[in-house]
């Protein structure tokens, strides 16, 4: 290693020197597939610290009082907890504050949940993702300085929505405990997006803390 | 006096089998142009946009260009002729498109996209299309739930040159390549076509007889995949199919094809032509040029409430 060290300074000086000899061209896009310079998840890894956890901090509500707004007037917890730059026909995707008692796990599956109860009635209130899969855009959908409209096509958006559920289940999902999960604590900020049928809100954590077993 | 009577109407004659000389004539004309109809799923665009169009006071004139982009430039040029004040259109190529709307652009007509995107913004004023990749995704998951997240499994890919068929494959894989348990034994493209379809599930099942599951680019594949099942007697395997047509519905509420995934088809095209009235009456743009339109999943418990690419309440 130590012997390494001398050869830096060269190197930037070749740098330096290749850099003025050259020309810089713009990387070609389009034709096949996707542009080489496409990179869904370096761009995650650059804002996800600067700006998509702060926003999410600064956004979230408390997930009883979203959610019982959603139910009343989704228009309204549109406009204080959504993104107001979604798609027209698309629901609102709310970011979210949790904290309750984990009532029941889903560890058997590779879209890993557990159910939250939160108002401490016993029963579940929502279902938090764990991982390793990861169903859905609801983060990358939370965010308003997100816009389909800035990106070539639609693979390429979804492909940048897939990059925030993967960095949420290496960096953060894949170091929760997966056993006994039941009874313990859990605290999450995160989204979820409206859905329309009879399961659990389904929510994707950017933080996630489980307590140690009861 | 008689001559030149005779000269008119020749001449009227003339300008009426030539249609496009009469752009004065045609003040409130918007031109629908989709694929061949013998797909119930661009009947459907079409008959939406056309109900829109005149529910609004326009008049419409609906073309199909059969997937062919040569004829499609030719209809574009009989919209621009009519005078049509707008173009509601679902293309014929995500690259052989462009040229074509930039023409009726430079025309002074706009045209409004419905389905499939194209390789180019600024050219077309709106590009209103399905969220395949969503919808795709909703199938997947489904599918993976049938599946039991494990088992051998066959997709059928859509026509190579459309766009959606490419990106409901991704989609479909986003999701199934989650679970390496999963394991995709046969992947095909069928191009759309239900006898292809048919015919390639045939050959697939005697090589694999050993399959639990067919994920299907679109419907018509997946009916004509179930139908090699059947005479197979292999009603056990599991399709799951995308579009939402009438036919996949009457499958799954006769406990035949498991799900499919419902693009708002009818609604899509009714956008559009919104739009385009907002854009020749206002001169407003829509706030986006693409635009997505999310996808529902279908299956046994919403079924029954699927009409011609609409859910009903």
């Amino acid at each position: 290693m130590l012997n390494n060290k001398p050869t830096w300074p060269i190197l930037a000086v070749t740098v330096g020197i290749s850099l003025t000899a050259c020309k810089i061209l713009p990387t070609q896009s389009g034709g096949g597939g996707n542009a080489p310079a496409f990179n869904p998840d370096k761009m995650v890894d650059e804002i996800w610290a600067a700006k998509v956890v702060p926003y999410l901090h600064q956004k979230a509500g408390p997930f009883p009082e979203v959610h019982a707004l959603a139910q009343a007037d989704p228009a309204a917890a549109g406009g204080k907890y959504g993104n107001p730059n979604k798609q027209a026909n698309s629901p609102w995707t709310f970011a979210v504050r949790l904290e309750g008692k984990i009532v029941a796990a889903n560890t058997q599956s590779r879209a890993a949940t557990v159910d939250v109860d939160i108002d401490g009635d016993g029963k579940a209130d929502a279902r938090v993702q764990i991982g390793p899969a990861v169903r859905g855009t609801a983060l990358r959908d939370s965010l308003d300085f997100i816009q389909f409209n800035d990106f070539t096509n639609q693979i390429d958006f979804a492909q940048f929505g897939k990059a925030f559920n993967t960095y949420a289940d290496k960096t953060v999902l894949s170091k929760l405990p997966r056993d006994a999960l039941k009874g313990r604590s859990a605290k999450v900020l995160g989204a979820y997006t409206l859905g329309s049928g009879q399961d659990l809100p389904l929510v994707t954590p950017a933080e996630v803390e489980i307590g140690p077993k009861p | 006096m008689k001559l030149t009577r005779r000269m008119t109407l020749a001449a009227f004659a003339g300008m009426l089998a030539l249609g496009t000389a009469m752009p004065a004539y045609a003040a409130d004309l918007i031109a629908i142009i989709t694929p061949s109809h013998d797909n119930p799923f661009f009947k459907a665009e079409a008959d939406g946009a056309e109900a829109k169009a005149k529910e609004l006071g326009y008049e419409a004139l609906v073309l199909v260009h059969d997937d062919d982009a040569n004829k499609q430039s030719q209809l574009i040029d009989t919209a621009i002729g009519r005078g049509a004040k707008a173009i509601i259109l679902d293309n014929a190529g995500a690259d052989a498109t462009v040229a074509a709307v930039q023409k009726a652009k430079d025309a002074g007509v706009p045209s409004f996209l419905i389905d499939r995107e194209i390789n180019a913004t600024g050219v077309a004023v709106a590009q209103i299309v399905s969220n395949n990749y969503q919808g795709a995704q909703l199938g997947a998951q489904e599918f993976v739930k049938l599946m039991g997240e494990k088992g051998n499994f066959v997709e059928l890919v859509g026509k190579e040159s459309d766009t959606n068929a490419g990106i409901r494959s991704k989609g479909y894989h986003d999701v199934i390549d989650d679970y390496p348990d999963l394991k995709m034994v046969a992947q095909q493209s069928a191009n759309w076509s239900q006898t292809e379809a048919y015919s390639k599930m045939e050959s697939i099942l005697q090589a694999n007889p050993d399959i639990k599951g067919v994920i299907s680019g679109n419907d018509t594949m997946a009916m004509g995949a179930y139908a090699a099942l059947v005479a197979a007697n292999r009603k056990d395997v599991i399709v799951v199919g995308f579009d939402g047509s009438n036919d996949v519905r009457d499958s799954i509420t006769s406990g035949g094809i498991k799900a499919t995934v419902l693009q708002p088809a009818f609604a899509q095209a009714q956008m559009a032509v919104e739009q385009a009235n907002d854009f020749i009456k206002n001169k407003k743009s829509p706030a986006k040029e693409k635009q997505l339109m999310d996808c529902v999943l279908v299956n046994g418990d919403n079924a029954p409430k699927l009409e011609t690419f609409a859910l009903t309440n």
